[in-house]
């Protein structure tokens, strides 16, 4: 037992992407398998909890994008108690989710992301990574390393911790923010939004441009999208509707409470994780030629059902991005510059909440009584929709607990763009190396939550690809790792 | 749900340094925290230790992981 307990979490550490592509008589791709790594037995644990803990305790094992976790459970807690909280709580929240999202984004583009764009996606591992980036652009990793830090540095003064926050509480926020507070974080949110600018012209310049190609051929495939929206259809990361969009661009819109009317789950033998669909697809299929029910999440499902952005920046850089790529773009690796976007928009948040007069101001919370109800919490993560939906006793205490997280939602798209790549690779029992490389790509645009434990040092996503026969047999096995 | 497993510093050398749990050793960035030294704990994104954190809080963590990954196992196992 004992064994057991020290030994999983360290699997999962060590783990990789688990790939089997089989082959046919051919030599050519007939199917494709991709196992996403997830940790269940989170929502047993909740169950019995007084609710208000979860925000808490959601944090302690999500260290990663614990923001998005945080407000999600705060989210569900303020349903189930049915509080409305004060609008500059909501702010605060929505501050700190804006900060969040800056650090994140940062770190994907160049440190992990942008390694295959920055040095080539066709360069030696030796270099396609953190310290390539550093010695090809040794100014701007400078500036993302500050950046990062001055994220930390800002959450921080916003709600005391940067990491496993606790300020997020049910019925609003525990911690004003004073005016001396706002005064230092300004300068600090208007640096991050230069780097951001700065990030999004060097990629339109430099990047996406000499890659366009890549972009428009790997892992393409057509699907449907969920995100967040305002009442008014504008990109929300913190707090909106849903918004469920078909690949001819029609859509949907429902409140977080109706989701399990239009997302059903899908069970393959071979995977632990689930894969949800659009229930009113009426049946599921992977098929490339003839997808049904699929739908993304994540940075390009947002960027296509919004019908427009609230800042001015980022509000230009959707209309050329829709000019360029139609609505909804359906390229895969597109995800990389919608990443862009976003970045843009939340560094402009930070700075448009830190100028606003409510910051400031300490009506942020309202007192909350236990109570028998079901609670759905919802917020966009920087990896896709995030569903905490509790359901409590008349004392408060958890009786049910059901979470979809963004990496759960892009599991058929991202089995889907793998299959996809490998077609595009393997030809006739040909292959080499570099379809490694190609794979890791397609993997990455949807920055599943495996990568975050699973990387090393140097950027690289660790993938391993069995290559089989028509009978499951190995007949080649290739790891970048 | 992704895993922010702590994981404790072993040794450092200016902006990298090697980080351990449970006997598996890797390596890891250190330029995103503050003066860290041997023996602190750190969360590892992408292979860059993004927080520094003490090693009560490191328990804690590490606690709930393992109780998470109990539960799930017993409901395989039905």
């Amino acid at each position: 037992m004992g064994e057991k307990i020290v030994i999983q979490p360290v699997t999962r550490i060590e783990g990789h992407a688990k790939i089997t592509i089989q082959l046919n008589d051919a030599g050519n791709v007939e199917n494709s398998w991709v196992n996403v790594i997830e940790l269940r037995g989170f929502e047993k644990f909740c169950i019995g909890k007084p609710v208000e803990e979860l925000p808490r305790i959601v944090t302690s094992i999500c260290g990663v994008c614990p923001w998005s976790h945080h407000l999600a459970s705060a989210k569900a807690c303020d349903a189930v108690f049915g509080v409305e909280i004060p609008s500059a709580g909501k702010k605060l929240r929505e501050l700190c989710n804006s900060i969040a999202y800056t650090e994140e984004h940062i770190l994907h583009f160049y440190f992990l992301a942008g390694s295959d764009f920055v040095i080539g996606p066709d360069a030696d591992y030796s270099i396609r990574n953190v310290i390539g980036i550093a010695r090809k652009m040794p100014d701007v990793a400078k500036r993302v390393v500050r950046c990062r830090w001055l994220g930390a540095q800002m959450l921080e003064i916003v709600s005391g911790k940067s990491i496993h926050p606790v300020t997020a509480v049910p019925g609003g926020f525990s911690k004003p923010l004073r005016k001396d507070e706002v005064e230092r974080l300004k300068p600090m949110a208007r640096e991050v939004l230069d780097l951001a600018q700065f990030t999004m012209d060097y990629a339109k310049k430099n990047i996406f441009p000499q890659y366009l190609n890549v972009v428009k051929t790997l892992g393409v495939i057509q699907t449907g999208f969920l995100a967040t929206v305002k009442n008014d259809g504008a990109l929300e990361l913190y707090n909106g509707i849903l918004r469920m969009m078909t690949p001819d661009g029609k859509y949907e819109d429902f409140t977080y409470d109706r989701y399990t009317d239009y997302i059903a789950e899908h069970v393959e033998p071979w995977s632990y994780l689930k894969f949800p669909y659009m229930k009113k697809a009426g049946g599921f299929s992977m098929d490339l030629n003839n997808p049904v029910g699929i739908y993304r999440t994540n940075t390009l499902a947002r960027i296509n059902v919004c019908d427009k952005i609230s800042t001015p920046l980022a509000q230009i850089e959707l209309e050329e991005f829709r000019k360029n790529f139609g609505r909804p773009a359906q390229l895969t690796l597109l995800y990389h510059w919608a990443r862009l976007i976003e970045l843009l928009h939340n560094a402009e948040r930070a700075v448009e909440l830190l100028n606003g007069p409510e910051i400031t101001s300490i009506d942020i919370r309202k007192l909350v009584v236990p109570r028998a109800a079901r609670g759905v919490g919802c917020v966009e993560a920087p990896r896709g929709t995030l569903i905490h939906d509790y359901e409590t006793d008349s004392n408060g205490i958890v009786t049910n607990v059901n979470l979809i997280v963004g990496t759960t939602h892009n599991n058929a798209p991202i089995n889907m763009s793998v299959k996809k790549a490998a077609m595009q690779v393997i030809k006739d029992g040909e292959y080499d190396e570099g379809i490694l490389n190609r794979i890791e790509m397609a993997i990455r645009a949807y920055d599943p939550c495996m990568s975050c434990a699973t990387h090393d040092i140097d950027g690289t996503l660790p993938v391993k690809i069995n290559i089989v026969d028509k009978k499951m047999n190995v007949i080649g096995t290739l790891k970048n790792f | 749900m992704c895993l922010g497993v702590p994981l404790r510093l072993i040794e450092t050398k200016g902006e990298t340094g090697t980080a351990e749990m449970g006997g598996i050793k890797m390596r890891v960035n250190l330029s995103f925290v503050e003066n860290p030294k041997p023996g602190d704990y750190a969360i590892v994104h992408a292979g860059f230790a993004i927080t520094i954190m003490d090693e009560r809080s490191a328990e804690e963590t590490m606690d709930v992981i393992r109780r998470c990954i109990d539960m799930g196992d017993e409901g395989r196992e039905k």
